[in-house]
């Protein structure tokens, strides 16, 4: 990719931002009371003038794009990735892992959900030594735990099954 | 929610394997939650108590800072908690009875929650800088009429915000939102600064966090909200000026856990803080602070902040403050 | 009483084992603490308070101070080592530190960041110590206005920390702005795209964005590529500070002392800010300007100044005013006030021995933090040589249990994932994340503290320019855009 392509590319999304912004997102979700003196006081006011100057950025970044004369591709730009279609699935496996520790936090405890954690994301790195990723899995977690909760008296989540001392 | 059933299922088989599932509270340690920041007042007056509370529930508390939204982030945590008694909340003057009284939007009502008590009171001083030439409150009345008079806080919906309208409102100023300006800072220390760098006029606020300006005469008290005169502040107190009505103008802390609280956890925290109370350290500790020590039984903590969020209130309303949206 | 008699009086307090016990103890807490995520300065000071209402008053204080500068200190341990700022104050220390450890110079860089703090640690208490009275008089100028001033003037570092492009830093900052605004409205305490979410409402916190911004997109990256790493060196090594390398960053150490000393005795701006002015300075006058944020010794020494000049400078208006200048302070204000003490102007007068005791033990804390700060790098070591594809998950393990640690919440973990993508969007698409990070801490700053002005002023902008401190960054502010502009309109290589 060149910075012309990435600038075109920045530039189209922050104008299109600082559009939703304006006229969707600050008159939905910025709530400001009616009794308002004087408008630069008001709730809403900063938010706008952060869209504005998004949208000012926006129109720098696409005038940039549409006059840079050069296509030059960066220097230090990825080519082609090796294995070709694996590694998104990689990242769609750890968005899983995320939305799964979220999950799992509260009703798991953060121990286990942890340890879980641990070991699904080093088995997604493909480790080279796995049974050093799983006892380093099964330790972290509790090492983590009596010092958390024991040395910095942290309540750690502790779910709704197996409740550690 | 298949797998609510599932864990429903499991829980129960472990509580069997436990064996006495419902043996006596408390059998582990109970997580107490503090809606404010660690080493404000509510913090330290929280985890000051907590080792002689421990001792006496036999159980070690755990102590969380959850904060956030004025102590509405920590409130709502145990407002969602399961009611067992191993949730409680420190809850203080700001998110239990300024907020509730103030913001509509807020995610809690008082009756989301089960008060087990309150044990201290804080008196609330006001307080201007020496160099304004301001001797009294008449002083401050006058000058309220002149105009451009400011009052700091620790931002919307705390007991500074309510507190300076109420005393102006007392004293007779007839509109105190459009006749005297309140300028929210962040945090109690910065609401104290203002005063000190002329930033405000003057400020109401617990007498703690004012005790230290007043004694070295970077602040003077212009008067304390109490029947009865405050230690350290020579200020005449709002009986002395006839305004009895301020005496709600306090702050507190106690400790409240879920609305369907079990009675008989209830009666046990009653007992437990009687007993705490006692503890000679937390009371040096808490008078240090400015803090008078009262503990209340459970009845009596439900009626005394009902009573401060209803004055709060017809306040709120009249004037207008309430926060919607 | 002479100075003679309060250094007696003062050396009688302190001088005995436990005192300087107290404050080892207090450092060697400190570091560790500061070194896990999560686990900032001033949750160590705030766990550690309990502790002191046993003990006489001068071994409290000592002891919260041993804990707070080695909480500064230790943050820039894994800042350097996984990219995790320990606290936020290090975050800085990541620009250059973290690709001077990909490099393998993570124990040339740890030494500097050691060496930098001690220095700026003891320029920061000699200046508490002789122009305590006068700096603390200066910051009580500050209100409002000024601050909005000199919020205004910093936010030009983001041109300093934008790297390759102008134009992308100003968008990354402009984003932190905006997700800056999220939580209750200072003045009306109405909702800003809080979503009746009661977790949004206190706003995003501050440090699940900051381990989401830089330390998840690592982990990210590593699952789009697992083996970019192998055949890069990466241990600790051999690589040591020189005292070559210190001699030359010596001047950027002792301006980001003093950037630390300033702010420091300011109340209300905290070491990150620091940090970042400290180390944008230092990038603008230094020769090797395009090596800043690849791996340049003299951006990390700078940080690491930036951040400890404040550690002895906040204690400017708390000794001298009672005014706490951030929440550790305050704290340790706390502490004060339960062993009946108030400081403030007659704390010199009436405890001038404590006042005395506190000098000498500072002074004292500067050396400690050197011996603990050695010892804490070899230490650490071994994370530098540990498989990274078991470091990694070990990270992100690290940083669910500290993101939770911080205000006891799981949602914030969810902010730190969120935070995280986009971070790695980021990363992908070029836009640097230091100008995000920087425009989240001081965005709702410059937002309040213009309201406030305005609130002062009944709407009256003319307050933004009262007095001489406000023309001073007005001018300065203007100076700086002024250069900006000129450089990156005349070499036309950064912005297009």
């Amino acid at each position: 990719m060149s910075q012309k392509s990435l600038h075109l590319r920045l530039g189209i999304v922050a104008s299109l931002f600082a559009l939703f912004l304006v006229l969707y997102a600050i008159p939905t979700f910025v709530f400001a009371p009616s009794n308002v003196g004087n408008i630069i006081l008001s709730p809403k006011f900063w938010p706008y003038v952060l869209a504005g100057l998004t949208a000012i950025i926006g129109v720098a970044l696409l005038f940039n794009a549409l006059t840079a004369a050069s296509d030059v591709p960066f220097e230090d730009e990825e080519t082609v990735h090796p294995e070709g279609s694996t590694p998104w699935m990689r990242l769609g496996a750890l968005a899983v892992i995320m939305v799964l520790v979220m999950f799992g936090l509260p009703r798991l405890g953060m121990v286990w959900t942890a340890m879980l954690a641990f070991a699904a994301c080093a088995f997604l790195f493909r480790t080279r030594h796995p049974i050093a990723a799983l006892v380093c899995a099964v330790i972290v977690p509790l090492l983590l735990y009596a010092f958390f909760a024991h040395v910095a008296g942290v309540a750690i989540p502790q779910g709704n099954f197996v409740r550690l001392p | 929610m298949k797998l609510r059933t599932l864990g429903s299922v499991l829980a129960l088989g472990v509580g069997l394997i436990a064996g006495t599932a419902m043996a006596e509270y408390p059998e582990r340690p109970i997580n107490m939650i503090i809606p404010y920041g660690a080493g404000g007042a509510t913090d330290i007056s929280a985890r000051t108590i907590a080792e002689a509370l421990g001792t006496a529930a036999g159980t070690p508390l755990i102590m969380a800072n959850v904060t956030g939204a004025g102590g509405a982030t920590g409130s709502v945590a145990v407002q969602n908690a399961n009611p067992d008694g191993y949730t409680m909340l420190f809850a203080r003057v700001g998110s239990h009875s300024v907020n509730p009284a103030m913001k509509a939007t807020l995610p809690y009502t008082l009756d989301d929650f089960r008060f087990v008590t309150v044990y201290e009171i804080n008196p609330v001083a006001c307080a201007v800088n020496p160099n304004s030439g301001i001797e009294s409150m008449d002083d401050l009345i006058a000058k309220v009429a002149e105009g451009g008079v400011t009052y700091s806080s620790s931002g919307v919906g705390s007991l500074l915000h309510l507190a300076g309208a109420m005393v102006l409102k007392e004293f007779g100023v007839e509109n105190p939102l459009t006749e005297a300006t309140h300028i929210p800072l962040q945090g109690g220390g910065a609401a104290a600064t203002a005063v000190l760098n002329g930033t405000a006029t003057f400020i109401c606020t617990n007498t703690s966090a004012l005790a230290n300006f007043v004694a070295n005469g970077q602040l003077k008290a212009l008067m304390v909200t109490t029947a009865e005169p405050v230690v350290g502040f020579d200020a005449p107190t709002a009986n002395d000026l006839g305004k009895p009505r301020l005496n709600a103008l306090v702050g507190w802390t106690g400790i409240a856990g879920p609305a369907g609280l079990p009675d008989d956890v209830s009666a046990k925290w009653g007992a437990w803080i009687t007993e705490a109370a006692q503890d000679a350290k937390f009371a040096e500790t808490m008078a240090s602070m400015g803090s008078v020590i009262d503990v209340m039984s459970p009845e009596e903590a439900i009626e005394f902040i009902n009573n401060q969020y209803s004055v709060f209130r017809a306040l709120v309303d009249e004037l207008g403050m309430r926060i919607e949206g | 009483m002479s100075l003679m008699d309060s250094l007696a009086a003062g050396f009688s307090l302190v001088g005995n084992f436990e005192a300087f016990f107290m404050l080892f103890i207090g450092l060697v807490v400190g570091v560790v603490a500061g070194a896990i995520p999560g686990l900032s300065a001033t949750m160590a000071v705030a766990l550690t308070l309990p502790f002191t209402f046993s003990m006489t008053p001068i071994n409290a204080i000592l002891l919260l101070l041993g804990v707070y500068k080695g909480g500064i200190f230790g943050g820039s341990i894994p800042a350097i080592l996984i990219k995790t700022p320990g606290t936020p104050a290090s975050s800085a220390t990541i620009l250059d530190g973290h690709p001077m450890a990909e490099r393998g110079e993570a124990g040339r860089a740890l030494g500097m960041a050691l060496y930098a703090s001690c220095t700026a640690d003891a320029v920061s208490n000699l200046a508490l110590i002789l122009f305590a009275g006068w700096l603390a008089s200066f910051a009580l100028n500050f209100g409002p206005p000024e601050f909005f001033a000199l919020i205004l003037f910093s936010l030009t570092i983001i041109a300093g920390v934008s790297g390759e492009s102008l134009l992308r830093g100003a968008l990354s900052a402009l984003a932190g702005l905006l997700l800056a605004t999220i939580g209750l409205d200072l003045v009306y305490g109405t909702n800003r795209f809080t979503f009746g979410d009661p977790n949004m409402m206190g706003g995003l916190n501050f440090i699940a964005v900051l381990i989401g911004l830089f330390a998840i997109p690592e982990i990210i990256a590593m699952a789009w590529n697992p083996v970019a790493h192998l055949g890069r060196t990466r241990a600790l090594g051999k690589s040591r500070c020189s005292f070559a390398d210190y001699a030359k960053s010596f001047k950027s150490i002792i301006r980001g002392s003093m950037i630390g000393v300033f702010l420091g005795s300011i109340p209300g701006i905290g070491a990150a800010p620091s940090a970042f002015l400290s180390y944008s300075e230092a990038r603008r006058t230094s020769k090797n300007k395009a090596n800043f944020g690849k791996g340049e010794i003299e951006g990390v020494a700078a940080s690491e100044a930036g951040n400890n000049g404040v550690a002895g400078a906040t204690l400017i208006p708390l000794l001298a005013l009672g005014v706490p200048g951030d929440v550790i302070t305050a704290i340790i204000i706390g502490a004060f006030m339960v062993h009946g003490l108030q400081p403030g102007p007659m704390m010199f007068v009436l405890n001038v021995d404590i006042i005395y005791g506190l000098f000498i033990g500072l002074i004292v804390s500067s050396v400690f933090l050197l011996v603990v700060g050695s010892v804490a790098i070899r230490g650490f070591k071994f994370v530098a040589d540990g498989p990274k594809r078991i470091l990694m998950p070990g990270v992100l393990v690290l940083c669910i249990y500290g993101v939770f640690a911080v205000n006891n919440n799981i949602f914030d973990v969810g902010v730190m994932f969120v935070m995280g993508w986009v971070g790695y969007i980021m990363m992908r698409n070029r836009i640097p994340a230091a100008p995000f990070l920087i425009a989240f801490i001081l965005g709702p700053l410059l937002e309040d503290n213009f309201r406030q002005s305005m609130l002062m002023s009944g709407s009256d902008p003319s307050i933004l320019f009262r007095g001489p401190i406000t023309w001073f960054f007005w001018v300065l502010t203007a100076i700086t855009v002024f250069a900006i502009t000129r450089s990156t309109l005349r070499k036309r290589v950064p912005l297009s």
